[in-house]
């Protein structure tokens, strides 16, 4: 009896202990070397003229299914808009692509080349008023790795590839990823969720969240919304972060509101209505055509032609190399000389875009510029057929035994038919017969990864940094829904790849990227067509800009709330209501058309 | 063997020779098909002779000749408006003749500095203008209307067969197979055969051959109705009895005597078919969902003049081209009916 009495006592002791010991070192500390860094020197790139007030009205095409930003139907784009104010612990400075501050301060870089460490800064407030904390950045993980918030990949991204975050106090903090990775930023610095908010997350979760507004870090919160029709976007008066260096004069608009227009051409009559600010004119036919309108000719609206500098989506025509065809490079080598993109540049797209040179044009140092694509040339053509064997038919398409050099071209978008029939018809020339086939673009997309083409037309989209390892090394060659649709296997090009991934030297890595972008080149299976390396705006006079109308990296001149680039522009109330009375009483302006092109890339100066 | 042409039938046709309307209908729509047969003859990028260096050529129904034959510096197929610039230059015996309209359906005549589509010219021989990209909007039109008229007619015949075939059996034999069939097109008239094929063709792209396959395997039901309704009706006539009396078999009596007393009822509805045929590839290819591109089509203009609306010439001439062809067929088939009208020729005892 004693002896079991005394037993429970050391059990109860031990067990104590096993609960304490982490209480304990609950309040791990900072290592001693830490180098805090920070970054208040480079450029700011807002305008000092920029005055705060009025609105900015955009047209959505669709409602949102859901004001949540994780669960079923969540992917909208619109999810965006909700996502851009809610800030990161550190962000990009869109013209040097240095760090500069977010949530954070200062950041630091851990020796083991996957830990960094933050500190928040003190001011930094929840929309409810409730102090932003390390605590909830830690519950960014708790809550990502939820099942009950129905998103697997988040849920698998927050547990494989990062690690913990470790509390040091209220306002230092360490995010930690599962291994070391090249530009470590891009990866760890994560957004906080507000725990205080969501409390315990349960079953309900998707339901009870739906329509919830979840405070947020950034300079807006949604207001007013009407389901099916209109959300406006209110701006925090007395934001925590308006005078910081990099947010001041920014974020200038009083109101954010964007009503539902379900048409493009819809949302086109409406902006010349003026119930809509501003407008995307990217495509040729609305820049060129539909801009000779009455209140662009009398000056009301203004067009904006800027030149934005950043990666360029991979479009292009993928060689699949498991094709007899394909699988000899002189045929690939003579396919690229048979497509004239130039002259469809020229002659059907009025010369808006431009030949994209590679697959990686636009990564800064990690592009080699010195690839240029192959040019439409028919005597190549010609000599890479006939050193393969091959022969002209009858109908002047080469021939060697039974095969013919007729290939099937995918594609699923209308307007590419254009650009397409004018290849095909220049193909013809130089002996290469393309059959096109127009597919839903999930089909498509389908057939592609099953790697069932001959030539896929179609783009990637990009990331900071080039990827490499998904499109061409032979780990994903020859299986099917893999992004390697071209089907490269090359054991030279694995091997340069390989240390590509697992090199941690960024100047290696800029080297070994410049070398495999030559060997992709030289294997021949993409045949690069276009790039767009601008954006072109539409707007009403009374939204102003500043004299650089963009930075490097925009993506769109009125995005009100992208952290890095967004929200630049301002209302002018007095050109307001002067435009406004010049309508009524007819008096025009000076048409104006502004081409900005401070970071047109200097490839295509 | 002289042909004997049973005199209803010169009846009927001397009745349809009197409805002035769909007589010339009849006449101005044949003349189209014949014509869009030889289109190659008419429109065409090839010249239709050429003669040069003292040898003479006929480039249109052979395989392409290299422009290096007639002294260009290229190897593929010959630009015969730029040979024919060249000889007038030269004038040295050599000369060619050209199609009334020098172009093809797919070759895109772009220009610098200017951006299709290009209105009607006569200078450069585009009588109807280009369209999006360039290409000639009379040979698109012609040829267009081969493809539909073809496509129509082949689908016509094998709708036909099937529909009329299965039809005369479920009404001559009546019975359970009558029954199953009655209930099998039930259902089948209730799958929304457009939907269907807007499906298929957006996960395979179909070619002509399988666009009338699915089309037939959707589009015979029409026709059963009709027939077994008829047939039902045929299998109790005295003449059939009389056949059965002598010894005839099912399908001497179907095939000889029922079949020839039910063609007027069948050759009437063949007009409003062909239209409708029309109309369903015209839809499709409107839609995207029809033949691949560059083939040359209605709908796919039709679709270019409702985008680029201020290319007039784009949308009035199909809208014209298609009132003309629906509008002949429409006035021929209410002549076939009228000429054919069971009324006037069947005497019931």
């Amino acid at each position: 009896m004693k002896q079991t009495l005394k037993l429970k006592w050391f059990g109860i002791i031990f067990l104590s202990f096993l609960i304490f010991l982490p209480l304990c070192s609950a309040n791990p500390s900072l290592p001693d070397n830490i180098k805090w860094l920070t970054n208040d020197t480079d450029p700011v790139y807002a305008s000092e003229n920029a005055q705060k007030g009025g609105t900015l009205r955009l047209s959505l095409l669709s409602f949102p299914m859901t004001f949540r930003t994780v669960g079923p139907d969540s992917n909208s784009s619109f999810r965006g808009y909700i996502l851009n104010n809610q800030l990161s612990l550190t962000d990009i400075h869109p013209n040097t692509l240095n760090v500069i501050p977010g949530l954070a301060t200062h950041w630091a870089f851990g020796d083991d080349k996957k830990t960094m460490y933050f500190k928040l800064n003190k001011n930094a407030q929840w929309s409810d008023g409730k102090d932003i904390t390390a605590s909830d950045f830690a519950y960014t993980l708790e809550f990502m790795r939820s099942k009950h918030i129905i998103a697997p990949w988040y849920n698998d991204y927050y547990t494989k590839e990062i690690e913990k975050v470790i509390i040091y106090d209220e306002d230092t903090l360490a995010v930690v990823s599962t291994k070391a990775v090249p530009d470590l930023h891009l990866k760890l610095s994560i957004q906080p969720t507000p725990s205080h908010f969501y409390k315990n997350l349960g079953k309900g979760f998707v339901r009870k969240y739906n329509w919830k507004i979840v405070p947020n870090t950034g300079p807006y919160q949604i207001g007013k919304f009407k389901k099916g029709k209109k959300i406006e976007f209110k701006r925090k008066k007395e934001w925590w972060g308006k005078d910081l260096r990099y947010f001041k004069n920014r974020f200038n608009v009083d109101k954010v509101l964007f009503k539902v227009v379900k048409d493009f051409n819809i949302q086109w009559e409406h902006f010349k209505k003026a119930k809509i600010d501003t407008f995307a004119v990217n495509l040729p036919k609305f820049w060129h055509e539909k801009c000779k309108t009455p209140v662009v000719d009398k000056g009301y609206v203004e067009k904006i032609w800027f030149f934005n500098d950043k990666e360029r989506s991979a479009n292009g025509m993928w060689l699949n190399e498991d094709k007899k065809i394909f699988a000899d490079k002189n045929l690939r080598y003579a396919f690229a000389h048979a497509m004239n993109i130039e002259k469809v540049i020229n002659l059907v797209l009025r010369n808006d875009y431009y030949r994209l040179e590679q697959h990686y044009v636009g990564y800064g140092k990690y592009s080699n510029d010195s690839i240029k694509a192959r040019r439409f040339d028919i005597e190549k053509v010609d000599k890479y057929m006939k050193a393969s064997g091959w022969q002209r038919g009858s109908d002047g398409i080469w021939t060697k035994g039974d095969l013919r050099f007729s290939v099937n071209v995918n594609y699923s978008f209308q307007e590419h038919t254009q650009r397409l029939v004018v290849l095909k018809e220049e193909a013809k020339k130089a002996g290469i017969e393309l059959n096109l086939l127009k597919l839903d673009p999930a089909a498509s997309f389908k057939k592609v990864l099953e790697k069932k083409h001959d030539v896929a037309w179609s783009a990637w989209s990009t990331a900071l940094r080039p990827q490499f390892w998904e499109h061409y090394h032979s780990a994903n060659a020859h299986k099917v829904q893999t992004n390697n649709i071209t089907n490269t296997d090359d054991p030279e090009l694995d091997k340069m790849i390989d240390m590509y991934r697992n090199s941690l030297d960024e100047k290696e890595r800029i080297d070994l990227a410049l070398k495999i972008q030559e060997k992709i080149y030289e294997i021949g299976s993409f045949v690069p067509t276009f790039m767009v390396p601008y954006i072109r705006q539409a707007c009403w006079r009374w939204m102003r800009l500043p004299e650089i109308p963009g930075t490097r990296r925009s993506d769109g001149l009125f995005d009100p709330f992208d952290s890095s680039y967004g929200g630049l522009f301002w209302f002018d109330k007095t050109i307001y209501d002067e435009t406004k009375k010049a309508m009524k009483t007819g008096r025009t302006f000076t048409p104006v058309t502004i081409i900005n092109e401070t970071y047109k890339m200097k490839t295509i100066r | 063997m002289k042909m004997r042409i049973n005199p209803l039938t010169i009846k009927k046709i001397n009745r349809f020779k009197s409805i002035r309307r769909g007589y010339y209908s009849f006449i101005l729509f044949s003349i189209m098909i014949l014509l869009s047969i030889f289109a190659e003859v008419m429109v065409n990028k090839r010249a239709l002779i050429v003669k040069y260096e003292g040898s003479i050529y006929f480039p249109i129904y052979r395989s392409m000749i290299p422009g290096t034959t007639f002294g260009f510096d290229y190897e593929y197929e010959t630009n015969y408006r730029d040979l024919k610039k060249k000889m007038q230059e030269q004038k040295n015996g050599n000369w060619l003749l050209m199609p009334p309209i020098p172009y093809d359906p797919f070759e895109n005549d772009l220009r610098e500095g200017e951006y299709p589509p290009y209105p009607p010219d006569i200078t450069t021989q585009h009588y109807l203008g280009t369209d999006t990209i360039g290409r000639d909007l009379t040979a698109r039109l012609v040829y267009g209307f081969r493809i539909c008229i073809f496509f129509s007619l082949i689908l016509l015949v094998l709708t036909y067969m099937i529909g009329v075939a299965i039809g005369c059996i479920m009404g001559y034999y009546g019975g359970k197979f009558d029954l199953i069939f009655q209930r099998v097109i039930e259902i089948w008239t209730n799958v929304p055969f457009l939907y269907v094929i807007i499906i298929i063709s957006s996960i395979i792209v179909p070619s002509f051959w399988i666009l009338i396959l699915i089309m037939t395997f959707f589009g015979w039901i029409s026709m059963t109705w009709t027939m077994r309704t008829i047939t039902y009706k045929e299998k109790e006539r005295e003449y059939t009895l009389a056949a059965k009396a002598m010894g005839a078999g099912d399908m001497r009596i179907i095939f000889r005597h029922i079949l020839p007393n039910t063609v007027s009822v069948i050759v009437s509805y063949i007009p409003f078919a062909i239209s409708s045929g029309i109309m369903v590839l015209t839809s499709l290819d409107y839609l995207g969902f029809g033949l691949p591109p560059p083939t040359p089509s209605w709908g796919e203009l039709l679709n270019q003049g409702w985008e680029n609306m201020h290319a007039w010439w784009i949308v009035a001439s199909v809208i014209v081209a298609m009132l003309v062809t629906l509008t002949c067929v429409t006035f021929i088939g209410e002549a076939i009916r009228e000429a054919f009208d069971p009324k006037r020729h069947t005497i019931y005892e």
